[in-house]
């Protein structure tokens, strides 16, 4: 778990997970685009870290209930 | 004809077309021909439905001639913004510039129920492609042209359901419907000076919409009054087969008073970074409503709101667009912000994203308990007037505003109504809204009213389109 929000504890994750869109899409982008996707990574992980550090229990379950579908119900 | 029926609210309309002093078909022909020749001026139109609104106006005015009237919206035209579908080969092109050609065989769920209130569909309404799902920074990001403001061509409408914000406050259609994830029925309706509903989740079914983010998109209205909004509320809501997360709680539009002042919460620090003539609109707005409520300060206890709708909407669009993303579509797009904008969504991880959901349920109870003492929270609509045309809105992305009310009300699937509250001393229309608690439409729709009772800001409309 993240311990501060300094924006640099996802440092080595974010830079992973940019090498990631780049591998993958790369070859469609420009320099200047994937630099703005490389920023776009970073503000997507500011949030997550700010997610990260909110403390949940083990039972905290998402929101959206899932119901057992029956096609006459 | 024109000049008795444009801008004319729903209420009114209604009753010169149930006592026969306004035909249907005289209508319909009224707003189409507004919307041929002002709607392009403004980029509001993608598609005008002729054909289809004078079968249905013809039909309209044939019931109500033999004394078969449906109700308020019979006869009355609409629009509706280009991501529902409609049968007849009317294409449904979501503004964006790939989908242009697409179209359905079929009607979206409140396009049907509409018409079958005798509502007459009279066009399809330009908006920022694919809902602003992409991350467009500025205006031009739609394939019909930059949404131009009926106050100003040379401001921005709000998006994304720009072309319904802009058909109303031009008097091209008397009212129109619009879709919100997360901010694209309110922002309109501010810059544009009309209302704009924003119904609870799950109160109007989806099908046949478009879907950005499925645990987020809402289906409302934007009309010329908050009363003409809970009246086309009254016939879009209600559960429908298609749309499992419709709720089967019945809908019904009541506008007797409450018999007691309201109760108003006013989110702390809420005009911090407002423009000026913003806040002062906003006080001055306060100062009204205080003769016919109570208002108290309130504070959401510390949660991260924006971060926790924000991981949402990015992992949803992630999904919702994950084949055209990974064709390589997004570069057909207009904005060039959208060609590279759905990328980096797609590296949240699952376990990030349903965090997100786990911490909306602490988001959604956070929000109840604050709430639950009040008719409803007021706040600004937006923190600015509508934005110069060529101005990028989002110029500084590493902004440290946080839209406390955009992603509760949005996360939590509250309600909220936007109403215009005054202008700024370019003649550019301020919003402010009311917040409610899941359900409450008509107690936010009744303030909302009040207001409108004591001032006449949404009586004003732009000189040059008032006939």
């Amino acid at each position: 778990m993240c311990a501060n929000l300094t924006g640099n504890c996802t440092k080595g994750e974010r830079e992973l997970l940019f090498e990631v869109v780049r591998s993958k899409y790369g070859d469609r982008l420009t320099s200047d685009e994937l630099e703005e996707v490389k920023k776009g990574v970073d503000r997507i992980f500011e949030a997550v870290e700010k997610l990260r550090a909110v403390k949940l229990e083990n039972w905290d379950e998402p929101f959206s209930i899932f119901r057992p579908y029956r096609k006459d119900e | 004809m024109s000049k008795g029926v444009i801008y004319k609210p729903i209420r009114d309309l209604s009753e010169l077309v149930r006592t026969c002093k306004v035909s249907p078909v005289e209508l319909a022909k009224t707003f189409l021909n507004r919307l041929e020749n002002l709607g392009p001026k403004y980029n509001a139109v993608v598609t005008v439905t002729r054909e289809r609104a004078l079968g249905h106006a013809q039909r309209a005015e044939e019931e109500i001639t033999k004394g078969l009237y449906r109700g308020p919206l019979h006869g009355i035209p609409f629009g509706v913004k280009d991501l529902l579908a409609t049968s007849d080969d009317i294409p449904t092109t979501w503004g964006a510039a790939p989908f242009k050609d697409q179209s359905f065989g079929y009607d979206a769920t409140v396009i049907r129920r509409l018409e079958e209130s005798g509502g007459v569909l009279v066009a399809k309404l330009s908006m920022i492609e694919l809902a602003g799902g992409m991350g467009y920074r500025q205006p031009h990001a739609s394939f019909t042209g930059p949404p131009r403001n009926p106050w100003n061509p040379e401001r921005w409408t709000g998006g994304s359901s720009s072309g319904s914000g802009a058909s109303v406050a031009g008097g091209f259609v008397p009212y129109a419907i619009g879709s919100e994830t997360w901010g694209s029925i309110l922002s309109p309706a501010n810059n544009c000076g009309v209302a704009g509903l924003r119904p609870t989740y799950g109160r109007v079914s989806r099908f046949g919409a478009m879907a950005l983010s499925w645990t987020l998109d809402k289906l409302g209205s934007l009309c010329l009054t908050a009363d003409d909004c809970g009246l086309v509320l009254e016939a879009i809501a209600g559960p429908d087969p298609n749309d499992p997360t419709t709720t089967e709680r019945p809908y019904r539009y009541d506008t007797r008073p409450i018999g007691r002042p309201f109760k108003l919460g006013l989110i702390k620090d809420a005009l911090e970074g407002m423009e000026e003539d913003v806040k002062q609109n906003f006080e001055e707005a306060l100062k009204v409503l205080e003769k016919v409520a109570s208002i108290e300060e309130v504070e959401f206890p510390d949660l991260p709101y924006n971060e926790i709708t924000r991981v949402i909407l990015s992992a949803e669009a992630a999904a919702a667009f994950d084949e055209f993303v990974e064709e390589g579509k997004a570069a057909e797009l207009t904005a060039p912000e959208d060609h590279f904008g759905p990328y980096a969504r797609t590296v949240v991880l699952a376990k990030d994203y349903l965090r997100a959901l786990r911490l909306r349920t602490h988001m959604a109870r956070a929000a109840e308990e604050v709430m639950y003492p009040y008719d409803a929270i007021v706040a600004p609509t937006n923190r600015r007037v509508a934005s110069p045309i060529d101005m990028e809105f989002r110029r500084n992305s590493t902004s440290t505003y946080r839209d406390i009310t955009g992603a509760v009300g949005n996360g939590a699937g509250l309600p909220s109504i936007s109403i215009p509250n005054g202008f700024n001393d370019e003649s550019l229309p301020t919003g402010i809204q009311f917040i409610g608690r899941a359900y409450d439409e008509n107690l936010i729709i009744a303030v909302a009213r009040t207001y409108q009772s004591m001032t006449d800001w949404h009586r004003r409309h732009p000189p040059e389109l008032t006939p």
